[in-house]
């Protein structure tokens, strides 16, 4: 769907890359890392100024108006909606720009302003309303045109937990339906629930491109575990465990997933002491994304 | 494929009518500025009848067509540069739809209504009051009316080819303050070019700003033959693709900037 060929601008550094049909990205890394710079090329936005881009098999710089039958872009900064006008005729501006008849507007148009919410200000001009309603607005209207390729960066920006939940399942729902997703964010959450794939950019090199349960294991496989016990204090120095230490009746130990496992080592405490309570917790998106930053210059 | 523009010409015609306060304002400022206008030549004609062989009819039939067509035209010169100074023109850029094709359409909507609720009402409360000459014939009105589609081509383009710079100034106020200041002066419909130096007039009638007002205005009152009104059609047609050129250069290159360096 996506194909970058060794592609450079502004601080990406020959980015190479393929994004399959049905696929949901998403692209991470701290601010100026090149994930707005990797959409806008995606999008034909951008000029590559050193090797090619490809969106759905053409160059998007100069099929970018054939390409916006079938793509969706939302980029935080740029307005997509007229401010002057109510939400409700910017959408039918919509409606003459894709070409959807009456017949088919109205469902969508009214499942995207309920599940948003924007029905309760669908006449207010656009100007009046707040970054969390404007954005609630201009979600919906990327929708619309039901895409097989949309482009989001840093859409989660104003809105509430709610409204993030909505988003996710709208689009978890069109992802399901075939449509191919590029997202990126600083909410792990939402990279993590709706993405399949996970891009890492670090000052416009990708770290990582691939599975996101690859991503885990790669670069956090660290796994923590925290005991309540009853008895004497076990000896685990033979054990190839990270750190461990005690406080009270809890011991809590970090190993890495890949030289020992969790039923190991419960085997062998097992042995020596009563235990009570296990929890094991897996890090989480963020963590590996501060592990990656701590191992770059290793990487 | 005009579906989208046509349907955007007709949605700006509509809109049109729900600003009615705004409307009737307009028609008084249209009417104030063809009274104002009309006291000035009034004095400077004073008891003569004519002045270098042209009636106060005539010019008074030449400010209330011109100043009528300006009111019709109504080209908004800042469809580019509100888009850009605010960044919305990315997004416009990635619709399926041709940026200037519906810049051009969302204008002929608004031209449209200004013809129908604007001009011609206006044209009926100055035939009543201040009065103007009627068209000389049949096929002349209606060539006029031809060459008055021709000059808003003209003006249009002119408007379409100066908000191109907003791609390097972002804002065009003072080019289009500029440009005004050119038409107004040089179109013949602030002061007719039957007053200006006979040195003047034949470089005027090849500049592109008496195209816009002052060519249609002379096929209505039949000053010209019909040789000349061909001859001064392919003028205007001249300066329409010329412009539009010009202006479509710009847009290429403005776009490349766009996506060269991002902004």
């Amino acid at each position: 769907m996506v194909s970058f060929e060794n592609v450079s601008k502004f601080i990406l550094s020959d980015v190479s890359i393929h994004i399959p049909k049905g696929s949901a990205v998403g692209i991470i890394g701290a601010s100026g890392a090149g994930k707005t710079t990797f959409m806008k090329l995606a999008c034909g936005l951008l000029e590559p100024d050193g090797g090619n881009v490809y969106t759905m098999g053409k160059n998007p710089v100069i099929n970018r108006s054939q390409l916006g039958r079938k793509m969706s872009c939302f980029f935080t900064g740029i307005p997509v909606l007229n401010e002057f006008r109510s939400v409700r005729d910017n959408f039918k501006d919509l409606q003459i720009v894709y070409q959807i008849s009456d017949t088919e507007f109205e469902p969508i148009y009214s499942d995207l302003a309920t599940r948003f919410g924007f029905d309760a200000y669908e006449y207010t001009p656009v100007k009046s309303l707040s970054l969390g309603q404007r954005r609630r607005a201009e979600l919906g209207a990327v929708l619309l045109q039901r895409p097989e390729l949309l482009l989001l960066d840093e859409p989660a920006n104003g809105l509430d937990e709610n409204a993030k939940t909505i988003f996710r399942d709208i689009l978890q729902e069109r992802v399901k339906e075939g449509m191919t997703l590029l997202i990126t964010s600083h909410d792990m959450k939402d990279i993590s629930q709706m993405c399949d794939r996970i891009m890492v950019l670090n000052q416009g090199k990708m770290l990582f491109y691939g599975n996101k349960n690859t991503l885990m294991r790669k670069y956090a496989p660290m796994d923590i575990m925290i005991i309540q016990y009853e008895g004497a204090i076990p000896d685990l120095e033979d054990l190839p465990l990270s750190r461990f230490s005690f406080d009270r009746d809890m011991l809590s130990i970090v190993y890495n997933s890949n030289y020992i496992t969790s039923a190991e080592i419960l085997d062998l405490l097992i042995k020596k002491i009563s235990i009570r309570e296990v929890n094991v917790k897996k890090p989480g998106l963020e963590e590996v994304i501060l592990e990656m930053e701590r191992m770059k210059g290793d990487i | 494929m005009l579906k989208p523009y046509l349907a955007f010409a007709k949605k700006n015609f509509l809109n049109r009518s729900a600003y009615r306060f705004n409307h009737f304002i307009g028609i008084v400022n249209t009417l104030l500025r063809i009274f104002i206008f009309w006291c000035i030549y009034d004095a400077l004609y004073g008891s003569r009848t004519e002045v270098d062989g042209i009636t106060m009819a005539m010019v008074t039939t030449n400010f209330v067509l011109s100043i009528g067509m300006d009111a019709m035209f109504s080209i908004d010169d800042y469809y580019l540069s509100g888009r850009i100074s605010n960044g919305s023109i990315a997004n416009e850029l990635l619709l399926p739809i041709s940026f200037k094709g519906r810049m051009l359409f969302e204008n002929l909507g608004n031209s449209m209504f200004q013809l129908v609720f604007h001009f011609v009402p206006a044209l009926i409360v100055a035939a009543l009051t201040v009065g103007f000459l009627p068209p000389v014939s049949l096929p002349m009105f209606l060539l006029f009316l031809i060459s008055t589609i021709l000059g808003y081509g003209v003006l249009w383009t002119i408007s379409f080819a100066m908000q191109m710079f907003a791609f390097w100034l972002i804002n065009v106020w003072s080019m289009v303050t500029i440009k005004n200041v050119f038409i107004n002066v040089l179109s013949g419909s602030m002061i007719p070019l039957w007053f200006m130096p006979e040195w003047l007039k034949p470089v005027l009638d090849v500049l592109p700003f008496s195209s816009i007002y002052f060519t249609p205005v002379q096929i209505y009152l039949g000053q010209l033959t019909y040789g000349e009104i061909a001859y001064k059609c392919g003028i205007q047609g001249f300066w329409i693709v010329v412009i539009w050129l010009f202006g479509n250069l710009l847009w290429s290159r403005g776009k490349k900037k766009l996506v060269v360096q991002g902004g």
